[in-house]
């Protein structure tokens, strides 16, 4: 990764406040209309029910998030920025992974403030290491979605980013079990499910919550899904050479 | 300065579609040198800087730079880069831009050392949105001197600039020059390759049709173009002018091209109802087609 390039995309980020502001403005409200009604008794798969979908808004916020960055990314190829980048000694694999971080960062904020609207609004009990564990894990279940934003910022023009990146979060969030809980779908969709990484990264966020432990099958699945999208990212930007 | 070889072009060709952008092109530029690539636009130019650059992979033929290929000299810091248009963040701070591109670069000079030799130190704070064309030129200029290259690649640097900030561009690069850096710049402006090239490499359809000093270049475009218009004018009469070489109507206009104007000047005032009479010196395109014929009626 490249330190002032990663530095130099923070300041632009947080100069972009509004972007940053609606980032956490949808998964609170997702939260509060799904968390706060749900009876106090409820529960999930051996988690409380609203610990649950505390986790799943956490996840779908730090995963729009990251896959937001994908708007950036199409406007900078847009302006002729990615031929400046191949006429340095930058190298690919730097890029990428500066993108990546970078919408690791952006996925911070939303999670932070859904796991504090559920502790605050949604009394929510865990355990300071649970807490710990459910937050690292849920941020790090980001990276497939920083990859997948990468794609996107590589495949898609700068009229078309946005809603393709709307419909593939919604699509994403939607069958991969954040809104609505992959026990609960008829069988064929619990299928479907497991062919997205939102259902994986869900799986692993919610292992940290429950006796068993951390599901490293699903962990290793996040894992795979970055590094695939990764490569594929790796390989357009070594591609990309339009004029502005 | 060692007299190596900066850049060489072998037989370099490159077909968009139906439109053979460049048509073969042999080109070797040694260390040291500042070369203009002269031609009108659609001659190739930009194609065959693509092509030197590594952004465009030739069709046929190879592109040397400092003996390996472009992307090795690009990322050992070799060449700095100013490309025509885009290529910058608008959103970005002039002085958030040029610390980014530092900090890309290997070996570069400090940000504060490049603002003031593009002459952007007070923009520092400014949005490039911000900015006019010839401010945003200057940006890119920045960009292309950090890395402390050997060789500065330029394609059409000046275009968008009024002519102040033209002249202004021109002693920017003429402190690099004096550095010893090689240079190779594209452009349209016969003027520009005149002053500020050692040598002119001149390009139509995608070939270098001459390759010489620019006063070799300009010697085949001397003279000037008369237009004017003379009710029933007597062609033939015209034509055997001494010091006319072409004539040209478009119905009452009389389009003369001349070796030596003050002549015909004062034969059309005194002897013709001639009006509205324009002198302007031979362009660009004089110089294409003066040279290509040329080469056509010796081949």
């Amino acid at each position: 990764m490249n330190r002032d390039y990663l530095i130099f995309d923070i300041r632009r980020t947080l100069r972009n406040r509004r972007v940053l502001i609606f980032s956490m403005l949808m998964p609170i409200v997702l939260f509060l209309i799904f968390g706060i009604t749900l009876p106090k008794d409820a529960s999930e798969g051996g988690i409380s029910a609203i610990a649950y979908v505390m986790v799943s808004m956490g996840m779908f916020g730090s995963m729009s998030a990251a896959m937001s960055s994908g708007g950036v990314i199409a406007a900078e190829r847009d302006g002729g920025w990615n031929r400046t980048l191949r006429l340095t000694p930058l190298k690919p694999q730097a890029y990428v992974i500066t993108k990546v971080l970078l919408s690791l960062l952006l996925a911070i904020p939303p999670l932070v403030v859904v796991f504090l609207a559920g502790l605050i609004f949604g009394h929510v009990h865990l355990s300071a290491s649970q807490w710990i564990t459910v937050a690292l894990v849920s941020w790090l279940g980001a990276l497939p979605f920083a990859a997948i934003g990468l794609v996107i910022g590589y495949v898609a023009k700068p009229d078309s980013v946005q809603p393709i990146t709307g419909l593939a979060t919604m699509l994403i969030a939607a069958f991969g079990g954040l809104w609505l809980p992959v026990s609960q779908m008829p069988s064929l969709m619990k299928h479907i499910a497991q062919l997205t990484p939102a259902y994986w990264t869900g799986q692993t966020s919610r292992s940290a919550l429950t006796q068993s432990g951390l599901d490293t099958h699903a962990l290793l699945v996040v894992l795979g899904w970055t590094v695939v999208l990764g490569m594929i990212g790796l390989r357009r930007f070594r591609a990309d050479t339009a004029r502005a | 300065m060692t007299t190596q070889t900066a850049v060489t072009l072998t037989g370099v060709t490159k077909k968009y579609g139906a439109v053979q952008a460049v048509a073969g092109v042999d080109l070797t530029i040694r260390a040291g040198e500042v070369v203009a690539l002269l031609g009108p636009n659609g001659a190739g130019k930009s194609t065959t800087i693509e092509m030197l650059l590594g952004l465009v992979r030739p069709d046929q033929g190879s592109v040397q730079v400092y003996g390996g290929t472009p992307t090795d000299a690009i990322g050992a810091g070799q060449v700095g880069v100013m490309l025509q248009s885009g290529g910058i963040i608008e959103d970005a701070k002039v002085g958030e831009l040029i610390n980014l591109v530092a900090g890309l670069h290997k070996n570069p000079m400090p940000v504060g050392e490049a603002l003031d030799r593009a002459g952007i130190a007070d923009l520092a704070d400014r949005k490039m949105k911000g900015l006019s064309g010839g401010q945003k030129q200057r940006v890119r200029f920045a960009m292309a001197i950090i890395p402390q290259p050997d060789l500065i690649v330029l394609d059409e640097p000046t275009t968008g600039m009024d002519v102040e900030s033209r002249r202004d561009f021109w002693a920017s690069m003429h402190a690099e020059t004096a550095r010893g850096r090689t240079v190779l710049f594209a452009t349209h402006y016969l003027e520009e390759a005149d002053a500020y090239a050692d040598r002119v490499v001149l390009m139509r359809h995608g070939k270098v049709v001459a390759d010489g000093t620019a006063a070799q270049i300009k010697a085949s475009v001397s003279g000037r173009r008369i237009r004017a218009t003379v009710p029933g004018a007597d062609l033939a009469m015209l034509a055997s002018l001494p010091g006319v070489r072409n004539v040209e109507t478009r119905g009452d206009v009389v389009l003369l091209q001349c070796a030596d104007s003050d002549d015909t000047l004062r034969y059309l005032l005194t002897n013709t109802s001639a009006h509205d009479i324009e002198v302007t010196s031979a362009d660009l395109e004089d110089a294409v087609l003066a040279i290509s014929a040329e080469q056509e009626s010796a081949a």
